[in-house]
C-alpha cells in the first residue's frame, strides 16, 4: 500500500505543476482596458494557479482508486479503515490554510486595492431607466442616451467615450428598476439602484472598441424586464485629445440633429 | 370522490368566498372593487386553506378537533396516491413523481432556450417570453433541487433507515405533499397572467411594476416553503425520537444525518424568503412601498431578506445528494465511510456557516462597502468544511472494493462535477474576480456545476440505487450505463465553456448576445440538446422497469442499512418487529459485523 501512495503522491505533483504552469501562463482573458481589470485578471489567475493543486488532489485520488482498487468478485469486502488521523488532520489544516491565503490574496489585497483610491479626473453620471443609458458628462455638460436597438444595430447606437490614461469615477442610479452597468473591458460592474447612487472608479488604460471586441461595451448585468438584452451600448476608449474632439463633435451633432434624435425617440 | 378532486371543489369555493369578501371590503372603503391583485391575493390564501381542508385536513385533523370521528384515506393500488395517505413510501413516491415530472418540464423549457441562444439575434422567441420562458426554468428547477431528494428519499427512507415504522407526524407529512399542488397550479396559471419575468429571484422593483403573473410565483414560492418547514419539523422529529434501540448518533446512517441538517436549515431560514415574498405581494396590492424608494423603501432590503434564507437553500439542494453520495460510495466500495464523524461535522459545520454568507450575491449591488470582506471571509470559510465531504468520499474510495454498477457511476461523476462547482464558487466569492464575473455566464456554469451536476447527478444516483426498493424492480443496467455515460459528459460539455462565455462577457438571463460569442453558444447548445436528449433514456428505462423489469431481491447491493433489511418494496409498517440496531451501518471487511438484528 506503500507503494499506491508513493505513485499517487508523484502523479499529483507532476500535474500539480504542470496545472500551476498552465493556469499562470494561459491566456485565456478577453482584452482588457483598465488597471482594475488587469487586477482582477490577475485575481482569476492566482485563484486558478490554486485551485489547480486541488483539482488535481481530488482527480487523481479518485481515477487512480477507480483504476486500482475493482473488486474482483462481487462479495468481496475492503479492508475496514474508519478513518486516519494523520490524513485527516493534515487535511483538515491544508484546506483552512488554503481558504485563509485566498482570503488573503487576491481576496482582501485585491479588495484593498479597488477601494484604494477614491479620486478622479473625469467623473460620469449614469442614468438607468428601462431600457437606456443616460450617460452625462457633467465636466463638459454633455449627456448622451443610448437606443435599445440591441447587437443587431449596435453601430448605430450612441457611444460611450472614455479617454485612455484617465481616472475615472462613474457614479450610477436607476430612475426605476435595479439595472446592473458592466462594462467587460474594464472587468467592472455595479448595480443601478433607484433611490441610491452607486459608484465604481477606474483607471482606463488602453484605447479599443466595440469593433475590434465585445468586451467594449455597456452591459444590462441585472435583469430589468423585456428590454434588457437590449441595454447595451458601444464603448470607445480613445487617446485624450481625440477624446477631447469626441466630446465637441457629440455636442455639435447634439445642436445640429436635437430635433432628429426627438423625433427618432418617438418611435 | 378522489380527494384531489374534492380539494379541487373546496379551493375554489374558497377562492370565490376570499376574493368576495376583499371586493366587500374595498367597497365598503369607497375602493374600485373588482381589481385583480388584492382579490387574487386574499381569494388564492383562502383558497389554499380550502384546498388543503378538502383534500384531507377535514377529514383527520378538523374532524377529531370537532369531536367527531376522524376518517384516514385507506385505499390500495393507483387509488392511495390521489389522497391524503400517511404511508411514507406513500408520499415519498407522490414526490418524487410529481418532481421528476418538474424536472422534465423544466428541462424541456431548457432546450427552449438553448434553441434561442444558438444563434444571435432573435429566433423562436421575443425577448419578453424568453425572460418568461427563463424564470420558469429557474424557479421549477429550484423547486426540485430543494425538494425532489428531501420528498423523495428522505420520506421513503429516513423512516426505514432509522429502524422506525413510519415518520413521526404521519398526518403532517401528508400535509407536506399535499401543499404543494396550489403551487404547481399557480406556477402552471401563470403564463395565462402575462407570467413574470424578474428570474427566479425577482428583486423589486421590476418585481413590483411587472405582469401580474408575477404574484403567481411570489404566491408558489410562498407555499413551497411552508411545506418546506412542516416537513423539516417532521424531519427532526423524526430523526430525534423514532430511532430504533441501539441506533445511536454515531450509528446514524449518513443519508439521516443530511436530512438532519437539511432539516435545521430549511425550518429556520424558510421563513424569511416567505416574508420577502409577502412583502413583494404586499407592495403590490397594498401599496406598503417597502421596496419603493419614492415613498421611503429601500429595495436592497429585498435582497439581504431574500438570500438569507435563498443561500442555506442551496446547501439544501446540494446536502441531501452529498448524503447519497457517501451512502452509495461506502456501499458500492465495500468499505466503511471513511471519517463518519468528520463528515458529519461538515455538514454541520456548512450548515452552520450557511446562515453568514448570504451577502455574498451582493457585492456588486451598492451595499456598504463594509460589508464586502466579512461576507468573503465567511464564504471562503465554508469550503473547508465542505472539504470534509471530499475527505470522507476520497478516504472511502481508498483500497475499496469498488463495482461500478450506475448508481456508482453517478455518485462518481457527482463527485467530479461538484469538485469543478466548488472551486468555480471560489471564484466568485473573491471580492475582485467576483466584479467582472457576478451575473454572467460563469456564474450559470458555476451554479450548475452545483445543482444539476451535484445535487441532481446525487438525486438521479438515489434513484437508481433505491429504484429496486422502491418498486420491487430492477432496472435495466445498460440502459443506466449509457444515459450516464452521455449525461456526465454531455452535462461537462454543456457547462464548462459557459464559463468562459461568462469570462468573456456574456451576462446571465438574456435572449440575446454580442456576434462574436456566436460560436461556443452555438457549441453549448448542441451540447445541451444531447444531454436533454440523454433524459429520454432515464425515462424510458424507469417506466419500462417499472412495469415489467426483472423483479428485484430484497438486498440487490449487499448494502448493509437497514432498508435492504427489509423487502422490496417494504410492507406497509416497514419491519415485523422494531430492529435491534447492534452497530454502525458500514461495517465492510469486519467479520461477523451486523449492523441490526430485524
Amino acid at each position: 500500500m506503500r507503494r499506491d501512495v508513493v505513485v499517487v503522491a508523484v502523479i499529483w505533483i507532476v500535474l500539480s505543476v504542470l496545472g500551476v504552469l498552465f493556469a499562470a501562463s494561459w491566456d485565456i482573458y478577453p482584452p482588457r482596458a483598465g488597471v482594475e481589470a488587469e487586477h482582477i485578471d490577475e485575481a482569476i489567475r492566482i485563484l486558478m494557479m490554486l485551485a489547480a493543486p486541488v483539482f488535481m488532489f481530488v482527480v487523481v485520488m479518485m481515477v487512480y482508486s477507480i483504476w486500482r482498487f475493482r473488486a474482483e468478485d462481487e462479495r468481496e469486502e475492503g479492508p475496514p479503515i474508519y478513518t486516519n488521523r494523520p490524513f485527516t488532520v493534515s487535511w483538515l489544516v491544508l484546506t483552512t490554510v488554503l481558504a485563509g491565503v485566498l482570503f488573503y490574496n487576491p481576496g482582501y489585497v485585491g479588495w484593498k486595492f479597488l477601494k484604494s483610491n477614491p479620486t478622479a479626473d473625469l467623473v460620469i453620471q449614469v442614468t438607468a431607466a428601462q431600457w437606456h443609458w443616460h450617460v452625462t458628462y457633467p465636466q463638459y455638460d454633455l449627456t448622451i442616451k443610448s437606443r435599445p436597438i440591441g447587437f443587431e444595430r449596435m453601430d448605430e447606437n450612441q457611444v460611450l467615450a472614455l479617454p485612455a490614461g484617465r481616472r475615472v469615477k462613474f457614479e450610477v442610479t436607476s430612475d426605476d428598476v435595479i439595472h446592473s452597468f458592466w462594462i467587460p473591458a474594464l472587468r467592472l460592474k455595479v448595480d443601478a439602484v433607484p433611490g441610491i447612487v452607486t459608484t465604481m472608479y477606474t483607471t482606463v488604460t488602453e484605447t479599443g472598441s466595440y469593433e475590434e471586441n465585445s468586451v467594449f461595451r455597456v452591459q444590462c448585468a441585472e435583469l430589468c424586464g423585456t428590454g434588457h438584452p437590449r441595454m447595451t451600448m458601444p464603448v470607445v476608449i480613445l487617446e485624450p485629445e481625440e477624446f477631447e474632439k469626441w466630446i465637441e463633435e457629440q455636442k455639435e451633432m447634439q445642436e445640429m440633429g436635437g430635433m432628429m434624435e426627438e423625433e427618432e425617440e418617438g418611435h | 370522490m378522489l380527494p384531489v378532486f374534492r380539494g379541487l371543489l373546496w379551493g375554489l369555493i374558497g377562492f370565490a368566498i376570499g376574493a368576495l369578501l376583499t371586493a366587500l371590503v374595498r367597497i365598503a372603503l369607497g375602493m374600485e372593487p373588482w381589481v385583480f391583485g388584492p382579490l387574487f391575493f386574499v381569494g388564492y390564501l383562502f383558497g389554499l386553506a380550502g384546498w388543503l381542508l378538502g383534500v384531507g385536513v377535514w377529514d383527520t385533523w378538523m374532524r377529531e378537533f370537532l369531536g367527531m370521528e376522524p376518517r384516514p384515506y385507506k385505499e390500495e393500488g393507483w387509488r392511495r396516491y390521489f389522497g391524503f395517505n400517511t404511508d411514507h413510501k406513500v408520499i415519498g413516491i407522490q414526490y418524487g413523481v410529481t418532481f421528476i415530472g418538474m424536472f422534465l418540464l423544466a428541462g424541456l423549457l431548457a432546450m427552449a432556450m438553448r434553441i434561442e441562444l444558438m444563434r444571435p439575434g432573435r429566433d423562436i422567441f421575443d425577448f419578453a417570453t424568453y425572460n418568461r420562458v427563463m424564470s420558469m426554468h429557474g424557479f421549477l428547477m429550484v423547486l426540485v433541487a430543494v425538494t425532489a431528494v428531501p420528498g423523495m428519499f428522505g420520506n421513503y427512507f429516513v423512516p426505514l433507515m432509522i429502524g422506525a415504522d413510519d415518520m413521526a407526524f404521519p398526518r403532517m407529512n401528508a400535509l407536506s405533499y399535499w401543499i404543494w399542488p396550489p403551487a404547481a397550479i399557480l406556477l402552471l396559471l401563470s403564463p395565462f397572467f402575462g407570467g413574470w419575468d424578474s428570474g427566479w429571484t425577482a428583486y423589486p422593483p421590476l418585481a413590483i411594476t411587472n405582469e401580474p403573473g408575477q404574484m403567481f410565483y411570489n404566491l408558489a414560492f410562498f407555499t413551497g416553503g411552508l411545506s418546506s418547514v412542516v416537513g423539516s419539523v417532521n424531519f427532526l422529529t423524526t430523526i430525534i425520537t423514532m430511532r430504533a434501540p441501539g441506533m445511536t448518533w454515531g450509528r446514524v446512517p449518513i443519508f439521516v444525518w443530511s436530512i438532519f441538517m437539511t432539516s435545521i436549515m430549511s425550518l429556520t431560514a424558510t421563513q424569511f424568503v416567505g416574508v420577502a415574498m409577502i412583502m413583494t405581494v404586499l407592495d403590490r396590492v397594498a401599496q406598503t412601498a417597502f421596496f419603493d424608494p419614492a415613498r421611503g423603501g429601500y429595495p436592497l432590503i429585498y435582497q439581504h431578506v431574500f438570500w438569507f434564507y435563498s443561500h442555506p437553500a442551496v446547501y439544501v439542494m446540494i446536502m441531501p445528494s452529498w448524503g447519497i453520495m457517501l451512502e452509495i460510495l461506502a456501499h458500492f466500495a465495500r468499505k466503511p465511510l471513511f471519517a463518519y464523524r468528520w463528515a458529519v461535522a461538515g455538514m454541520a459545520g456548512v450548515t452552520a456557516l450557511s446562515f453568514t454568507v448570504w451577502a455574498h450575491h451582493m457585492f456588486t449591488s451598492g451595499m456598504p462597502e463594509t460589508l464586502h470582506v466579512p461576507f468573503m471571509a465567511t464564504t471562503e470559510a465554508i469550503s473547508v468544511p465542505t472539504g470534509l465531504i471530499f475527505l470522507a468520499a476520497l478516504g472511502t474510495l481508498w483500497r475499496g472494493k469498488l463495482r461500478f454498477k450506475t448508481p456508482m457511476l453517478f455518485a462518481l461523476g457527482m463527485l467530479f462535477n461538484f469538485l469543478i462547482g466548488g472551486l468555480t464558487g471560489v471564484f466568485n466569492s473573491d471580492l475582485p474576480a467576483d466584479m467582472h464575473l457576478h451575473d454572467t455566464f460563469w456564474v450559470v456554469s458555476h451554479f450548475h456545476y452545483t445543482i444539476l451536476g451535484g445535487g441532481i447527478f446525487g438525486l438521479i444516483a438515489g434513484i437508481y440505487y433505491w429504484f429496486p426498493k422502491m418498486t420491487g424492480r430492477m432496472y435495466n443496467e445498460a440502459l443506466g450505463r449509457l444515459h450516464f455515460w452521455l449525461m456526465f459528459i454531455f452535462f461537462n460539455l454543456t457547462f464548462f465553456p459557459m464559463a468562459w462565455l461568462g469570462l468573456h462577457g456574456m451576462n446571465r438571463r438574456i435572449g440575446d448576445y454580442p456576434p462574436d460569442l456566436a460560436g461556443m453558444n452555438m457549441f453549448v447548445s448542441m451540447a445541451a440538446f444531447i444531454l436533454g436528449a440523454s433524459f429520454l433514456i432515464f425515462v424510458y428505462n424507469l417506466v419500462v422497469s417499472w412495469i415489467r423489469g426483472p423483479v428485484a431481491e430484497a438486498n440487490p447491493w449487499g448494502a448493509r442499512t437497514l432498508e435492504w433489511a427489509t423487502p422490496s418494496p417494504p410492507p406497509e409498517h416497514n419491519f415485523p418487529r422494531v430492529p435491534e440496531v447492534l452497530s454502525g451501518p458500514y461495517d465492510y471487511g469486519v467479520p461477523g459485523a451486523v449492523h441490526a438484528k430485524v
